[in-house]
């Protein structure tokens, strides 16, 4: 994936200035002797919403703030719209961030807030009002426009922030992390409507975020990191079926990891054994080459597997292991059960089962049969 | 019985002990018992205020010394028309406004890189160099200032070595305005810092990025956003340097008199404690007024007391 992205960029570059919003190019930024961000290198194509994607400390942040024009890069290069912005200060940037506390001026009205940047930026004054409300319009606000800040709920606050910085049409949205204190309820309506207004206004955003389920709800893209360096940038489909590496595989989704030796390989399929298991498993990556012996970790998704009480009722799935329940997590719209799998070093693994009426529920303590495809196993070397 | 350990014991001894003396439902009044002390020293203060508006109503008899036994407001007419006081009074506030307006703006950016800089060191330097001056005392300060600025000071002495001066630089009005800035900056910056802490970095890297420069961020948002550190600190200044006695009589030499020395030279030269306790009384009352009339106009809750607004 990563691969075939770099060919892109390649190509990108030649394109005429406009259909490459961010380009971002082999950016460094080291706090001593530590590497916040490694060899940063993508592309944003206009209009699309990038998300990057990672735990607290894996660089996000960093990067983001570089793009901005808070920090700059140790080596490397930014460029917007095709112009690198090395020397440009934040408020030359044409660029419209919502922080992560929202940062909104207290002392402000909602309007006054909104209208801060066309004031700053020497729009012409008598455009303003008229400007101030459409985009108070755009986020919902329109009746909202004297309230003060501290007047306003917590999502109407997310709204003017967004407003505030989309009203001077700015070249690049950036996010950084708005999200992250609401309550859950609130946090997926504001994500729908983050994606509703980015669709509305066609304006090119990257987004940061820890959250997965975000990042695959709002994304055309979404960029993974992990200590400091970019782990896979693909759409948001291919994030989740086609993994470039155990991190991404394992930071997003539930998925169990059954650590083994290879026996066997041909073409993609690859056998090993786990403990006593023998397992199937699919080998994605083309230039490396895997050899028997070689030590991998399987990975698969707790959704793709099935659990029942009896092996015959798994017998269209190429791999059926006994175990027993060591733990039932009732989650509303699906049960989770926590397998110990003797044959596998007693390795315990999730399993989600989304409608269990149709079978039993099993107890903890039940003996039951867990199963799944071969395809459905993806095998990184360890 | 190592899960219950032996201070756990003993704070449960004590506090058996407490519910005896004060039982529980008594807890209310705890704010109030611990509010007494406080307010038993300001009520022994309002007492003497009491004594002074006494003293306030009996004019001196200037042939025995004695006050007069008979109340009169002969002390306020003379206090409110006399040009010599009218002339005090002017000065003092006059003084006061313009050593408040230039201390908060010299207090504002030291306040503003203390709090903001990265650099601990910077921040410890600028902490010491706020609090030293509160180690030597004001009088030993102005002197110092008399040693300085003086005739034969090092000020004077630098300037005759490049064939300039001497020039007179004590004992004049700017010296006691120089002499109250410099007393009064540390207050200042202490009252401004928490205002300016307030303020989060990020709310200045979004103005930046909304299109602000940095003189435009410090006029829109900083400004405004440590209004109450301002409102604070001014009333501060304004009414410390209003009652201050030991600049203006040592820096002005007796030639500049504010309020304060006004009202010792009648306390203590010319013994008219009546005219004194007048004095005194019309300054408390013009302080207490200029600080009702801030709050009124700003209301307290922008010094960030009573229920914060988020």
């Amino acid at each position: 994936m990563t691969a075939a992205k770099t060919g892109l960029d390649r190509l990108a570059v030649e394109k005429p200035v406009g259909s490459t919003a961010v380009s971002v190019r082999n950016v460094n930024m080291v706090f001593g002797d530590y590497r916040a961000v490694d060899d940063a290198s993508f592309d944003l194509e206009e209009g699309k919403f990038l998300t990057i994607l990672g735990p607290s400390g894996s660089g996000k942040t960093t990067l983001l703030r570089m793009i901005a024009g808070f920090q700059a890069p140790t080596s490397g290069e930014i460029a917007i719209n095709g112009i690198p912005v090395g020397q440009v200060p934040p408020n030359k940037r044409s660029i419209g961030m919502v922080f992560q506390k929202l940062a909104l001026f207290p002392h402000m009205t909602a309007a006054q807030n909104v209208a801060f940047p066309l004031k700053m930026r020497r729009f012409d004054a008598r455009t303003i009002p008229s400007r101030v409300a459409k985009y108070l319009e755009l986020v919902k606000l329109g009746g909202f426009a004297n309230r003060r800040i501290h007047e306003l709920s917590g999502g109407q606050q997310q709204r003017v922030a967004i407003a505030r910085a989309l009203v001077f049409e700015p070249d690049l949205l950036l996010l950084d992390e708005p999200l992250a204190a609401l309550d859950r309820k609130l946090r997926e309506e504001m994500q729908l409507e983050f994606r509703r207004i980015q669709r509305e206004l066609g304006v090119s955003t990257i987004n940061v975020t820890h959250d997965q389920r975000e990042a695959l709800v709002v994304s055309d893209e979404i960029i993974v990191m992990d200590k400091g360096r970019i782990q896979q940038n693909a759409k948001p489909s291919a994030t989740y079926r086609q993994p470039s590496n155990s991190f991404v595989a394992g930071f997003i989704g539930v998925t169990n990891f059954l650590s083994g030796l290879v026996t066997d390989v041909t073409d993609s399929d690859v056998a090993f054994v786990a403990g006593t298991q023998p397992l199937f498993g699919r080998w994605v990556s083309t230039n490396v080459r895997l050899k028997a012996g070689q030590t991998v970790k399987g990975a698969v998704r707790a959704e793709q597997i099935r659990v029942a009480a009896t092996p015959d009722r798994l017998d269209d799935l190429q791999t059926t292991v006994a175990g027993t329940v060591m733990d039932v997590i009732f989650e509303g719209e699906r049960v989770v059960y926590e397998v110990r799998l003797p044959s596998l070093q007693d390795a315990t693994i999730r399993v989600f089962d989304h409608d269990p009426s149709q079978h039993a529920e099993f107890e903890a303590g039940a003996r039951v049969f867990v199963g799944w495809n071969a395809r459905d196993v993806l095998i990184f070397a360890e | 019985m190592r899960a219950y350990p032996l201070t756990w014991r003993l704070l449960d001894v004590l506090e058996a002990g407490v519910a005896k003396v004060f039982p529980r439902r008594l807890a209310g009044a705890t704010p109030y018992l611990m509010l007494a002390p406080a307010v038993l020293l300001v009520g022994l203060l309002v007492l003497g205020l009491f004594q002074i508006a006494d003293g306030s109503l009996r004019t001196l008899d200037t042939t025995t010394f004695l006050m007069s036994e008979s109340y009169s407001l002969d002390n306020f007419r003379r206090a409110l028309t006399e040009p010599l006081f009218r002339n005090v009074a002017l000065k003092s506030f006059t003084g006061s406004l313009i050593v408040t307006a230039i201390t908060l703006m010299l207090a504002l950016p030291y306040a503003y890189v203390m709090v903001r800089t990265k650099s601990a060191a910077l921040r410890k330097i600028l902490l010491i160099a706020l609090f030293l001056p509160f180690f030597i005392g004001q009088v030993v300060r102005a002197y110092g200032w008399l040693i300085i600025l003086g005739n034969q000071g090092l000020v004077n002495e630098t300037l005759s070595f490049l064939g300039i001066g001497p020039f007179r630089l004590i004992y004049n009005y700017p010296a006691v305005l120089f002499g109250l800035i410099q007393y009064m900056l540390p207050f200042a910056v202490l009252m401004l810092a928490p205002a300016l802490t307030a303020i989060p970095e990020e709310t200045e890297a979004a103005a930046e990025s909304l299109g602000a420069n940095w003189i435009q961020t410090f006029i829109h948002v900083v400004l405004p956003m440590a209004r109450p550190g301002f409102v604070g600190a001014g009333l501060v200044v304004m009414t410390l340097s209003l009652t201050d006695f030991a600049i203006p009589a040592i820096l002005g030499g007796g030639s500049q008199d504010f309020i304060a020395n006004a009202i010792y030279d009648q306390f203590f030269r010319t013994s008219d404690q009546g005219l004194g306790a007048t004095l005194a009384l019309l300054l408390v009352a013009a302080g207490s007024t200029l600080v009702a009339l801030v709050f009124a106009l700003v209301g307290t809750g922008t010094l960030g007391m009573g229920r914060a607004k988020q």
